[in-house]
């Protein structure tokens, strides 16, 4: 009786161990994952600039991705890093993403100081790396990296379109020959505002415009009021300014102070982009500026679209809502990287593992330098297309992103530029409510 | 190149340049007069100071934004809150490394700095955050302009190191503050409760913390880094006045703003900083006790 006992229940244990090696080979099977090492600045000067709201718009669409069963069997896990908004911790993230937590790929990244150093380290690394964000030439010209990919619009194009803006509005609405344009590009001296700027200057020479200050200052300097007095020596009817926060704010708070005057201000993403935030801290003062950024997804015609896309945006905003209760004016930041990571999950991320059997960084690579979206084909409108091996001197930036020009009224955020999409017309010069009115 | 220079040097806009160095300047010197009279009496460089003064601004923005509480009350509580702050930071971590190696010091006010940086970013996000009050500019002619809140900064400025200096001058705990400041050992076997001494320079190192808060967040948007911008160049221009030299480090406040500002407005801005840090470097190699430090 009692062997038999033992038996039964050394029958039992087996059965037991039986099921459970069972499950956890079944578990496996049905559960591969990619993993991917998400970075952006949750905390320091640029998580409040706009990083975080980055971070938040790559995690809607992580989350979306996971909640609609993954990428042909996949499902996402990813592994989100803080780099402090300092280019030491985020190489520092990079490498130990990649080399301590195995992960298969990087995703995001707000700063372009970050984006140059690390792009060459994961590049020599091997390791396929996503950029949502960052947008400062120098992270790809010339370097000829292989497994680097940037959905977004690049920093030149920003700087080009506002002076493309101005070319064709000075006359018009300012009734100053574009010739006779007195321009000032002022801009933080990192990679990114060196990048537009470099567009602002390539641009305004091209137009033959009259450029009377082109200077850099560092985004955390305490006081920007000799940079002020230049400007009032200068006397510009146009700034361009290119910068994060709180250099922002501190520049048009100690401009107004000062009495600075000008016909109009345009900005180029970043701190001009999180309008909430611009509104909140300078009030009405920030009326009738301007904004250069890739378009906000909620100010696209939906069915400007490819099929299914409003239905994401719509989702994208829905959850934006839920994160930050009580915004008023959804950032275009949002849904920027948002839009940038539906289009690894959607279009290169299904190829990889399709075509090319795996979410190695060569299959990556393989199915990124394949994509092919048209115009219409992105949340964000414009399309997407890399260069081929060899064909660019910017190779991994997408060739078919563009921004637009935005203006800001009422709270309000408009399309004032190109032409084809405005949902205003642009209100230049600056109206006499303004204090900045010239 | 020339003709611009002396353009730039003859145009009213120098004028202006050389008054906005001279706010700036009070600006500065505000922040740096707390951490000279702790320095100067307990011998410890609080490395967190700016951070307190982030606190402060905190305190001030949600009495009054949030809170509804009129400008000048919140002023008033920041200014309690912050000398808690300074009292809390000696009674709780201070005043157990006096007798440490000055490395320890240095190691735990700069432990307390990402305490408190940390502790702000959970509890209040990393969000900027604005008092949304200005106070306007003073027209001087049809180009210059001066700030209403800097014109504010250098007057409360030279009015705190007037009353601080007439305190310490003349009244019987400024005289044992400044006894205890010059000999800790000797006032011990004297009978002075040194303890309570300290604390007290806390708390007031503290407070003068919370005004420096105020006239900041008129001028500034509050996040938990703000500290940043401010803690080094403050570090910076109380060693130059000679470290624990109150009047040094008002003064050396305005050579080190006139520097930026003169730097700024005849080259880039960041030339500007260039010329104060070489400046002070150079200081340094001159008269290592600091520019106005007096001889021992």
């Amino acid at each position: 009786m009692r062997s038999l006992a033992m038996t039964r229940r050394l029958i039992v244990g087996l059965a037991a161990v039986f099921v459970a090696f069972a499950m956890t080979a079944g578990a496996q099977a049905a559960g591969k994952t990619i993993k991917i090492g998400v970075i952006y600045d949750y905390t320091g000067p640029l998580a409040g600039g706009g990083s975080d709201l980055q971070a938040l718009g790559a995690k809607i669409m992580i989350d979306h991705i996971n909640s609609q069963g993954g990428v042909e069997g996949y499902m996402i896990e990813p592994i989100y890093a803080d780099a402090q908004s300092k280019p030491e911790v985020a190489i520092n993230e990079a490498v130990r993403l990649i080399e301590q937590e195995k992960v298969d790929m990087l995703l995001g990244f707000y700063s372009s100081a970050q984006c140059v150093p690390v792009a060459a380290k994961v590049d020599s690394l091997k390791k396929f790396m996503w950029i949502t964000t960052c947008i400062s030439p120098a992270v790809l010209k010339g370097r000829n990296l292989k497994y680097v990919f940037r959905p977004q619009v690049h920093g030149a194009m920003f700087g080009e379109l506002s002076v493309d803006f101005l070319n064709s509005n000075a006359q018009s609405k300012m009734g100053i020959d574009p010739k006779k344009l007195r321009v000032a590009i002022i801009h933080e001296d990192g990679p990114y505002g060196s990048g537009v700027a470099g567009g602002n200057e390539a641009a305004a020479k091209k137009f033959g415009m009259n450029l009377v200050l082109k200077e850099g200052y560092s985004a955390t300097a305490p006081d920007l009021s000799s940079l002020v007095t230049k400007l009032k020596r200068k006397r510009p009817d146009v700034i361009l300014h290119t910068g994060y926060n709180p250099d922002i704010s501190l520049f048009l708070r100690q401009s107004k102070e000062q009495g600075l005057r000008f016909k109009a201000l345009i900005g180029h993403g970043a701190g001009y982009g999180v309008v909430d935030k611009l509104y909140d801290t300078i009030g009405n003062d920030i009326d009738h500026v301007f904004n250069v950024d890739p378009v906000s997804i909620w100010l696209l015609d939906p069915n400007s679209l490819a099929p299914g896309l409003a239905a994401v945006t719509k989702k994208v905003g829905d959850e934006y809502e839920k994160a930050k209760p009580g915004v008023t004016v959804k950032s275009a930041h949002v849904g920027m990287a948002a839009s940038n990571a539906h289009v690894f999950f959607s279009d290169v991320l299904p190829r990889a593992i399709k075509k090319y059997g795996g979410i190695d960084a060569e299959s990556l690579r393989k199915a990124a330098l394949e994509t092919d979206i048209a115009e219409g084909g992105t949340l964000l409108g414009f399309g997407v297309k890399f260069p081929g091996a060899g064909k660019s001197d910017m190779m991994g930036q997408n060739t078919r992103a563009s921004p637009v020009v935005m203006q800001y009224v009422g709270r309000k955020v408009y399309i004032a530029w190109p032409k084809a999409l405005q949902t205003i017309d642009p209100i230049l010069p600056l109206p006499k409510s303004s204090p900045y009115a010239k | 190149m020339f003709a611009e220079f002396t353009e730039a040097l003859f145009s009213i806009f120098f004028v202006e340049t050389l008054i906005n160095g001279l706010l700036l300047g009070g600006v500065l010197a505000l922040l740096s007069l707390g951490l000279n009279l702790i320095f100067g009496v307990i011998d410890v460089v609080w490395i967190c100071y700016a951070e307190i003064i982030m606190l402060g601004m905190y305190t001030i923005y949600f009495l009054h934004v949030d809170g509804g509480m009129p400008l000048i009350a919140a002023v008033a509580c920041g200014v309690g809150v912050t000398a808690c702050l300074g009292w809390l930071t000696h009674r709780l971590v201070i005043g157990y490394l006096l007798q440490a190696a000055p490395i320890n010091q240095l190691l735990a006010t700069g432990g307390l700095l990402f305490f408190f940086q940390g502790a702000a970013m959970v509890a209040f996000g990393v969000e900027f955050r604005s008092l949304g009050v200005s106070l306007g500019s003073l027209a001087l002619s049809e180009d210059i302009y001066l700030s209403w809140t800097r014109l504010l900064s250098f007057t409360i400025a030279a009015g705190v190191v007037v009353v601080l200096y007439q305190f310490l001058a003349r009244s019987y705990l400024g005289a044992a503050i400044r006894a205890i400041s010059q000999d800790r050992e000797i006032m011990i076997l004297m009978g002075v409760d040194t303890k309570k001494l300290y604390l007290l320079t806390s708390a007031i190192g503290g407070g003068l913390a919370g005004l420096a808060a105020a006239l900041l967040a008129l001028q500034y948007d509050v996040h938990p880094f703000i500290g940043l911008s401010f803690g080094p160049i403050t570090f910076m221009i109380c060693v130059m006045g000679g470290l624990g030299n109150m009047v040094g480090g008002f003064l050396a406040a305005f050579v080190f703003s006139e520097l930026i500002t003169i730097g700024g407005y005849f080259a880039e801005l960041e030339w500007g900083y260039v010329m104060a840090f070489v400046f002070f470097i150079a200081s340094m190699f001159v008269r290592p006790e600091g520019l106005f430090a007096r001889k021992s």
